[in-house]
Parts: structure tokens; C-alpha cells; sequence
């Protein structure tokens, strides 16, 4: 008995009490998720690598004070060859230098024979790298240092290349031009 | 001594800073450990953002978008953290 007057009166409640309107939202601006840019990792290991865990090893990995009469193959490090690498986004250009930094030898992606964007991929950067680096075998140089300036698709495949072809290589280093306070860019390319 | 020289000759001295010794043939590593330390830095960043001219209005759109992911993370690890909270003797029973 109670149950059915309660039941009536909920019936009743919803549809007297309750009515619902159905129209449309107002707003009608959809959020464009292209405004955002894309988190992309530019360069690998750039966020991955754990380095503190790399850094509890403590292994000598870091240059000290006397780390510039380390000897290598008998020569010590401040003497040792440089190999620039000079990283674009078109291009690679691999110098050898002796620790003076007079140029031995040079070679890019285009003067391999890799024309136009394929000048641009790491896979050109990798075949100079091993050519470089058997020149360079040629004309003595056996273990090198390497300075990488520039980001750009070869930037891994080239210090990878060197090794390949036979090179030691001593130590990586960064040369990359950054600047807090640059002169004002260049304008942003339109898409 | 001889480093302090160095560094008050320049203060980007090449072969000091940012450099990585290769440790057993692994040149991929040393590589790695560089991409890393410059990407922790804010280098490659800021390597990045001053390539090419950035307008003000686009400044300001990223600094919003910047300060809005900071305070979802924030929330999103509370949030985690929340959720994951265990307060028993053993965590996962039976699971060794």
C-alpha cells in the first residue's frame, strides 16, 4: 500500500517536478590540440638516460685538471687530434685538425656524392663519417677527439660512423653555440 | 692551477666543459650521457627557442602552456601517489 503511493508520488515528481531541457551547449569553440606543440625527443637520450644513476658509478668520465696529460696511444690528451663535426639540419661536415687546429682534412655529406635532403640524413652522415675516418687512418691519425657542434639528424650516427671506420675515439664534446642573450633570430619559418 | 687558468682565459674552455670521456669502446654511451646532461641543462632548449625569432604573443602562449602542464603534473603525481598508497605489513600478498 505504501509502496504504491510512494511510487505514484515519485512518478508524479518526475514528471511535474523534474522536467529537463535538452538544448545545445553555448559554447562552441572546439579546443585545436595543434596549438600545442608535441613533446618530441630531438635528440636521443635526451630525456631517457638516467644520469644519476650514471653518475653513482663514478667512473672517471668527466675531465679534471689533470686530465689534459692523460696519455692516449702514448700521446697525451691535450695533444691528441680533433675531429669537428659540424651538425645541421641539410648537412654534415666532419674536419680533422691537429691540436692546433690546423685543418688536415675535410669532408662533407655533399662532397660524398649525397645530394640535396639526402645530404640531411644520418645515413649520409654515417658513410662520410667511415669514409673520413679512413682517410684519416691513412695520414696517421689513429685515436681522436671528437667535438660535435649543431643538432641535426647525424648528430649520433656520425660519432658512430668514426668508430666504424676505425678510429679511437677519446672523448665527445659538445660545441653547440647557445646564448642567452642572442641578437634577435631569424624569423620563424611559416607553415 | 692549470684549470683555473684555463677557465679565466675563457670561459667556455673546450675540452673541459661538456665533454664526456668514452669508457670501453662504448661511444654510443659517452654520447648519450652529453645528449642528456645538455637536454637537463636547458641547452638544446634553449638551443631550440632562439633558432628561429619567437613573436611575444607566441612567448606568452608558451609560458601559459608551460605553467598549466607544471601544476596538472604536480596533481597527477599527488594524484598517483594517492592511489598507490599502501599501509600494510606486506604490500602485495602473496606475490614474491
Amino acid at each position: 500500500m505504501l509502496n504504491i503511493l510512494r511510487n505514484t508520488l515519485r512518478l508524479s515528481i518526475n514528471n511535474l517536478v523534474r522536467p529537463f531541457n535538452t538544448t545545445a551547449p553555448i559554447a562552441t569553440e572546439k579546443f585545436d590540440h595543434k596549438r600545442i606543440p608535441a613533446d618530441d625527443e630531438g635528440v636521443q637520450g635526451e630525456k631517457i638516460i638516467d644520469i644519476d644513476s650514471v653518475l653513482q658509478t663514478k667512473q672517471n668520465l668527466f675531465p679534471t685538471a689533470d686530465s689534459d696529460n692523460l696519455l692516449f696511444d702514448g700521446v697525451p690528451y691535450k695533444d691528441l687530434a680533433i675531429c669537428n663535426i659540424r651538425v645541421s639540419h641539410n648537412n654534415t661536415i666532419f674536419t680533422i685538425t691537429d691540436a692546433e687546429g690546423k685543418v688536415k682534412l675535410l669532408r662533407s655529406c655533399g662532397i660524398e656524392g649525397f645530394k640535396n635532403t639526402k645530404k640531411g640524413t644520418n645515413i649520409a652522415a654515417q658513410t662520410t663519417a667511415i669514409n673520413i675516418a679512413s682517410k684519416a687512418i691513412e695520414k696517421g691519425f689513429r685515436t681522436m677527439r671528437v667535438r660535435v657542434r649543431g643538432l641535426g639528424p647525424g648528430r649520433l650516427s656520425a660519432v658512430k660512423g668514426l668508430q666504424m671506420g676505425g678510429l679511437q675515439i677519446v672523448s665527445v664534446t659538445d660545441n653547440t653555440r647557445v646564448s642567452w642573450n642572442p641578437p634577435r633570430p631569424r624569423k620563424a619559418k611559416r607553415l | 692551477m692549470f684549470l683555473t687558468l684555463k677557465l679565466l682565459a675563457n670561459r667556455h674552455p673546450s675540452f673541459i666543459a661538456r665533454t664526456v670521456f668514452v669508457k670501453n669502446n662504448d661511444v654510443e654511451g659517452a654520447c648519450r650521457i652529453v645528449n642528456r646532461i645538455l637536454g637537463k641543462e636547458g641547452i638544446l632548449e634553449q638551443f631550440r627557442l632562439t633558432r628561429y625569432y619567437e613573436k611575444p604573443f607566441q612567448t606568452r602562449r608558451r609560458v601559459n602552456h608551460e605553467k598549466c602542464k607544471a601544476i596538472y603534473n604536480e596533481d597527477m603525481k599527488r594524484k598517483i601517489e594517492f592511489v598507490l598508497r599502501k599501509n600494510r605489513h606486506e604490500p602485495f600478498p602473496g606475490c614474491h
